[in-house]
């Protein structure tokens, strides 16, 4: 437990993240470094997106699985990881 | 009754039926007779029979005009009749061989030969002619075949001639007694209305879309979300592998079309008790794992493309042609800050996983020691991390094992960890019972294969060690702990000119003083396992054979410092390096016993050397204070590459990268820094040359 808190914490302090967002089933989120309303819109909209994304993937392959859905945006870079019951949302700006 | 030969001669049929019935062949006996004009002149019987009651015969048309002998077997109407109703539609038109073949026929079967049959009202006659004789040939049915077709083709013919008659009789109708219009009447029942009632049917619209995976995993079942996560166990890629996923696995529902809609992820609402769900479950370490890489990728990614060898996009305004270093980046966290990097390892199955260990031997104070594995994935942490008890001087992968690491400890233990799964934190086996073990620090390790076993299907793999207290043990595991036998004690050898004189002094002072040397380093051959070198504190190096355990094979005598480290060359045969505290680094010859070439370049200590696994001729050293690159072919006077060390940091150890050109550098501030060589293209048959030209000038 102490392990994985300091790795979300880790990965938080990595350079150029921006925020990171814990949502739980029903697409609320439990735990993030944004604001709260920010973190509600990622969550909403991005549940259906993956949840699009995963279907294509199993679609093609049933026994394939999405594991990460990276969008690379003009300002930043969004990262969904789904499971069986939660998602991990990272915004992460490379700063190149 | 109006019979006109001429009319009613003709059979006329208009069937309905289009089937024909070929019963069986039979042969038309009866013959009619015509004239020139080919009227139909046949004899009519003068008897006419009742019109209820009709002949059926069987007959056969062929339709064979062409070939007049058909002729015999052109039926005719034996009996013919002349309706009181009119539609005798052929009968009225001419009367030819022609129409008498074209009427239909119907084959009857031979049981109804003699049977009356009832006509076939509405208002054509039908006449069928049968023979006497019917000869039923089954066996004929390509004659069948044959009938068929052409019956087929006399329908058609019938039927042209038919409507050309019905056109003539059209024509005709009028005024013609022939003809009378007669009326029917056909009963109409009585309507009646019934009514009938039923339940009313409820219909419901359901829609559904069907995925593929969907369909798959309903078949699957809910097994499915307990294997899907499994991984193979011996995969040391991913060290960290998911375990057990069956607690994740009883938290989440997936049933069909409802899998990715209601994860029921627990029976809470609450989200804190959520939160505290999922950060247990390993699915979310494994999600926050890749997040991690994924994240340090976008900012590691240049470097690691130049590790990986992948083409740079070079700067168009430094076209730099000479042999350089570039760092590329460097493996450090907090936990290994301060502690200085005595020894590298890469893993031997997964080229990307490597093993650092940290411990300051130098100083007097004997803090405890370190092991970070590192993936080349997550370069800001590592990926295990193992506290041992005393300062790690040595550590090796075993390349049986991928997953054990051997680790040997400044207090002489010797300690051996399995990096797989992540529970794991203490060592699977350890020395520090044994009653042989090391008294001294555990200079160096090394996994080596041996003989073949029994089975002859991999090698036998050994673990040895050398160490301060002068021995080189071979370790196996015995009772839960590893036991050693001694391969060689190192027993100290004097200067041969002190030798000479005064044997019996240096005896005594022989057995008061300890008579084993320490063994700093030592390498195996890389062909012949049995072979090895030790180097040793005097500055001696050996040469021993694991089957002998008293003598050195031979002795090279050139250093007066301990040696720090030597390594054959693994490229070329017989050649190896070694390196000491006075300085220099010497490059010897199997069979020589003096060096072949010397190489000094600043005057410090050469803690490390190593060759380089791609090219013969280059190889990396590090003194305290820089990083030397050598390459042979091109001076053997001066380093080719040089990479000073941070300031305030020493350099400790050196390790070459197996698949691409980079060595990394491990110093005093447990920071281990990798470096790209560029520009490096030597060949290999560089290394042959070499030696046939340089011995003759540096001979001794």
């Amino acid at each position: 437990m102490a392990e994985v808190e300091e790795t979300l914490k880790r990965i938080e302090a990595h350079k150029g993240v921006i925020g990171t967002i814990v949502v739980n089933a029903e697409g609320i989120p439990i735990r993030t470094n944004l604001d709260n309303s920010t973190a509600v819109q990622y969550a909403g909209l991005l549940r259906h997106l993956t949840m699009l994304a995963r279907s294509t993937v199993r679609d093609i392959d049933p026994q394939n699985d999405l594991i990460v859905l990276r969008i690379r945006t003009k300002k930043y870079e969004i990262m969904v990881a789904p499971e069986n019951g939660f998602l991990l949302i990272v915004i992460q700006n490379p700063c190149e | 009754v109006n019979q006109s030969t001429r009319h009613t001669n003709s059979v006329v049929g208009f069937s309905s039926r289009k089937s024909f019935s070929l019963g069986g062949g039979s042969k038309v006996l009866e013959k009619s007779v015509f004239d020139e004009d080919d009227n139909d002149v046949t004899p009519q019987p003068l008897y006419q029979a009742d019109p209820g009651a009709v002949q059926a015969k069987a007959s056969r048309f062929f339709v064979d005009e062409i070939s007049a002998g058909s002729a015999s077997e052109q039926t005719t109407a034996t009996g013919s009749f002349t309706m009181p109703f009119s539609r005798s539609v052929l009968g009225s038109s001419r009367i030819s061989s022609q129409s008498t073949i074209e009427s239909t026929n119907e084959e009857i079967e031979d049981t109804f030969t003699k049977q009356d049959i009832p006509i076939n009202f509405p208002g054509l006659v039908e006449y069928l002619v049968h023979d006497t004789n019917s000869i039923s040939l089954l066996p004929e049915f390509l004659d069948k075949i044959q009938n068929m077709y052409e019956s087929n083709l006399l329908v058609l013919l019938q039927d042209k001639e038919k409507n050309n008659q019905y056109a003539e009789v059209c024509r005709n109708r009028m005024g013609n007694d022939k003809y009378v219009d007669r009326s029917m009447q056909t009963l109409n029942g009585a309507a009646k209305n019934k009514h009938v009632q039923t339940d009313s049917m409820a219909m419901v619209d359901t829609a559904t879309t069907v995925t593929t995976w969907d369909m798959y995993d309903t078949l699957r079942g809910p097994e499915q979300d307990n294997t899907v996560h499994n991984p193979e166990p011996e995969k040391v890629e991913y060290p960290e592998a998911v375990m057990d996923t069956n607690r994740g696995a009883e938290r989440s529902v997936s049933v069909g079309t409802s899998s990715l809609k209601e994860e029921v992820f627990g029976s809470s609402v609450n989200a804190e008790s959520d939160l505290q769900l999922i950060m247990l479950s390993e699915n979310f370490q494994q999600c926050l794992l890749v997040m991690e890489r994924n994240i340090l990728r976008n900012t590691f990614q240049p470097k690691l493309a130049a590790y990986r060898q992948l083409p740079v996009l070079e700067d168009l305004g430094s076209p730099v042609k000479s042999q350089a270093l570039e760092r590329l980046w460097a493996f450090s966290c907090e936990l290994s800050r301060g502690c200085s990097v005595s020894s590298m390892a890469w893993n031997k199955r997964n080229p990307d996983l490597l093993a650092v260990g940290y411990g300051e031997f130098d100083s007097s104070t004997q803090r405890a020691g370190l092991v970070c594995c590192w993936s080349l994935k997550n370069p800001t942490w590592p990926e295990r991390v193992f506290h041992c008890d005393s300062a790690v001087t040595s550590l090796d992968f075993s390349a049986n094992n991928p997953s054990q690491l051997a680790v040997g400890m400044h207090d002489g233990s010797i300690a051996i960890y399995n990096v797989h799964s992540q529970d794991n934190k203490s060592p699977v086996i350890s020395s520090s019972e044994c009653p042989n073990k090391h008294l001294g620090p555990v200079w160096q390790l090394r996994w080596t294969q041996q003989e073949l076993s029994i089975t002859g299907d991999e090698k036998v793999e050994a673990l040895f060690s050398v160490s301060a207290d002068g021995r080189i043990s071979k370790w196996f595991v015995f009772n839960n702990g590893l036991d050693c036998i001694d391969l060689m004690k190192l027993k100290r050898i004097h200067n041969a000119k002190k030798k000479a004189g005064g044997n019996n002094t240096e005896k005594k002072s022989e057995s008061v003083l300890s008579a084993l040397t320490p063994g700093l380093c030592f390498d195996f051959h890389p062909t012949d396992s049995s072979l090895y070198l030790v180097g040793t504190w005097e500055g001696f190096i050996h040469k021993c054979s694991c089957s002998n355990s008293q003598q050195f094979l031979e002795t090279f005598r050139k250093h007066f410092c301990p040696v720090n480290c030597i390594a054959w060359c693994p490229l070329s045969p017989d050649v190896f390096l070694s390196c000491s505290s006075d300085w220099t680094i010497q490059l010897w010859k199997q069979d020589r016993l003096n060096p072949v070439l010397g190489f000094t370049s600043t005057q410090m200590a050469v803690y490390d050397i190593k060759w380089s696994p791609k090219w013969a001729t280059v190889f990396g050293a590090i003194n305290e204070g820089q990083l030397e690159i050598w390459d042979l072919n091109s001076s053997i006077l001066d380093p080719v590459a040089v990479q000073p060390a941070a300031p305030g940091v020493k350099m400790k150890s050196l390790l070459f990268a197996t698949q691409t050109d980079c060595v990394l550098v491990g110093d005093s501030d447990g920071q281990v820094t990798v470096y790209q060589l560029k520009n490096f293209s030597v060949g290999e048959s560089s290394q042959v040359k070499l030696w046939n030209r340089q011995p003759c000038r540096w001979f001794r």
